[in-house]
């Protein structure tokens, strides 16, 4: 077998286990068997992401904290293989992110955006608790291609300080064309139609999925 | 009239009654039948017994909540700030546990029933007792050790404990919950409620691998229930899938109840309960906000079909969003009396 292959196979399985010392393990190992850091990130951390996302669109049922572990681990990979990169990577694509007005569930915003840090996409956490002016405010400043929304709610889903809001904004202010809104969280979950309701561009049923979405969204706009 | 408590009984035993029982968890909703604030509605026990029975009597379904907000078991053990919306339930905004210090600093009060922030549920339960006791099962609603931890320090850091943080802080903050568990469940048995909620989103393995469930889920379990017994638990997981989860958790507590996923397989959870214990059916209420009338008399028969055969079947929703209309609210429970009528009868 390929040596990158069984790295990959290795680092896979670990994440399967919500392994985090394992996965790590794996890592270190191949780094000091010459592996280079670029590998490591593009040949085995995003595509495992990639092979978990096929996986579940192909009906495996991956749960949350093998989500939680995935996002973590390629968190920690990429900040340690980045500074040991021979060129710095360049920006794939800009965005924001935050928790809808009202809404003070976190984690599925730190999910997603450790999904995102090995796709070389900027994010900047706006926290939780966002109102729909600082989340265009803040797109602007950063010069964000996509506004990232969670809510885990239903309230702060469909909500007049929600999404809608956001496109509101969006409209007043001329940028439709140039950002592009994302959502996710439990009552999209239940409702898959309900990106659409809020006037959303897309949404996605998890974290890992969330960063080939969002990917595909910075396309569009560029 | 037959009442909801006979009911209950009737699909408890196996038996028919004139229909199943159908369970509809409303909330917020009472705030919009006294025309008053949520903040304002949550803040006395007696309005929150009122609208509960006004409701009930409005609509029929069988069930009765002394649940606030499930952020009121955070106020018990010390949050102090609750964020309140005007069309959604009141969230936790600050949380009790912000480092690990803070688990070694949690204390347990000893006495729930006289804390001040159980006043006005015990109130609310007191009316409830005396107006409808014996006649509409009263439910309350207890958070399982193993998820208490996600209001107290939020998901994401709860999480962070339980899969890459130190075992013997994680068991420690388990231990203290599992304790307040047990006193909390005591209490509300003692102010007379028929029926508990056991809720726990890390007992589905949506949550969890089957591993973690099995080496952490399932013994916190036990030392939640074992002590007090399973009478009137209901297995719960915060809507999330459990019918992964039924065989062992039947094994190893012996709760008579499971309220299933409405994503759950409701044959496949049947065929796995058989007939040992009661199972709920219950509906996607999230969708039930923009569903047409046809559409929600399929959902519910559909359910219904898929449940009642064989008995031990209730039909019920989630915790149904303050945004669902009226009418949709009365559809859906007037087809749930329609097809959960008992043949037999
Ligand atoms: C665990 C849980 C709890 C726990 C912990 C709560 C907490 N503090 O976090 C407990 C038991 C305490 C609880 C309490 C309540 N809960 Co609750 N809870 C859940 C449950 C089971 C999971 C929520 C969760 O944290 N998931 C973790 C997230 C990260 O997982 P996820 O949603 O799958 O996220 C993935 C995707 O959505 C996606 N994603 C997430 N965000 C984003 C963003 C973008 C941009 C993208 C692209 C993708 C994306 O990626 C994620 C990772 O894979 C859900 C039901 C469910 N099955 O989802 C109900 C649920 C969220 N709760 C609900 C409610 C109502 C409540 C309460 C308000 C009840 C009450 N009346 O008091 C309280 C509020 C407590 C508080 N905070 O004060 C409702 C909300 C719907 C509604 N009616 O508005 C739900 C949906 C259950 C239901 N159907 O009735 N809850």
């Amino acid at each position: 077998m390929d040596p990158l292959q069984s790295i990959m196979k290795a680092y896979n399985e670990a994440l399967f286990d919500t392994d985090r010392d394992g996965a790590l393990k794996v890592v270190h190992e191949a780094v000091a068997a010459g592996v280079t850091p670029e590998d490591i990130v593009f040949k085995v951390v995003l595509p495992a992401m990639e092979s978990m996302i096929k996986s579940i669109s192909e009906d495996f049922d991956a749960n949350l904290a093998q989500h939680f572990m995935t996002a973590q681990i390629a968190t920690e990979v990429t900040e340690e293989m980045i500074p040991k990169f021979r060129a710095v990577p360049s920006v794939a694509g800009r965005v924001v992110i935050g928790t809808a007005q009202g809404d003070m569930h976190s984690l599925g915003k730190r999910i997603v955006i450790g999904c995102l840090k090995a796709r070389m996409i900027e994010v900047t956490d706006l926290g939780v608790n966002v109102s729909p002016e600082r989340f265009v405010d803040e797109a602007v400043a950063c010069n964000a291609g996509v506004i990232a929304i969670s809510a885990m709610m239903v309230h702060t889903a469909r909500g007049e300080n929600g999404c809608l809001r956001v496109r509101q904004l969006l409209k007043e202010r001329g940028l439709d064309t140039r950002i592009k809104i994302v959502v996710g969280g439990a009552p999209y979950h239940f409702a898959h139609d309900l990106y659409k309701v809020v006037q959303a561009d897309a949404w996605a049923e998890d974290g890992v999925t969330a960063g080939r979405v969002i990917e595909d969204l910075i396309r569009r706009v560029r | 009239m037959i009442t909801g408590m006979e009911r209950l009984a009737a699909a408890i035993n196996g038996q028919a009654s004139d229909r199943i029982p159908v369970f509809c968890n409303m909330s917020d909703q009472g705030s919009r039948e006294l025309g008053m604030s949520i903040e304002e509605y949550f803040s006395r026990g007696e309005y929150v017994a009122e609208a509960q029975l006004k409701m009930r009597e409005k609509y029929g379904y069988d069930n009765l909540w002394s649940l606030f907000y499930v952020g009121k078991e955070a106020e018990l053990l010390g949050c102090r700030k609750i964020l309140f919306a005007k069309d959604g339930p009141p969230n936790v905004q600050d949380f009790v546990i912000k480092t690990y210090d803070d688990i070694h600093k949690l204390v347990v009060p000893e006495n729930i029933a006289g804390h001040p922030a159980f006043q006005e549920e015990l109130q609310c339960l007191r009316i409830l007792k005396g107006e409808a006791g014996g006649k509409y099962p009263i439910c309350a609603y207890v958070t399982a050790s193993m998820t208490l931890p996600a209001l107290l320090m939020g998901m994401e850091k709860w999480l962070e404990l339980l899969l890459i943080g130190p075992v013997a802080v994680r068991d420690e903050l388990l231990a203290k919950c599992s304790d307040f568990f047990r006193k909390e469940i005591l209490a509300y048995r003692e102010a007379g409620a028929d029926i508990l909620i056991y809720a726990n989103a890390f007992g589905s393995t949506d949550f969890v691998p089957m591993r973690i469930f099995r080496e952490v889920s399932v013994p916190w379990m036990e030392k939640d229930l074992n002590p007090g017994g399973t009478q009137g638990v209901v297995y719960y997981c915060g809507m999330a899938r459990l019918t992964a989860t039924i065989e062992e958790v039947f094994e190893k507590t012996g709760i008579g109840t499971y309220y299933l996923s409405p994503l759950d397989n409701i044959e496949q959870g049947k065929k796995i309960i058989a007939g040992r214990a009661l199972c709920g059916g219950v509906i996607n209420d999230i969708k039930l906000i923009d569903w047409s009338r046809d559409e929600i008399r399929n959902e519910v028969r559909r359910i219904i079909e898929a449940g009642m055969t064989g008995g031990r079947f209730l039909f019920g929703t989630g915790v149904m969003p303050y945004a669902i209309p009226e009418e949709n609210i009365r559809t859906m429970l007037e087809a749930a009396y329609e097809f959960g009528r008992c043949k037999s009868q």
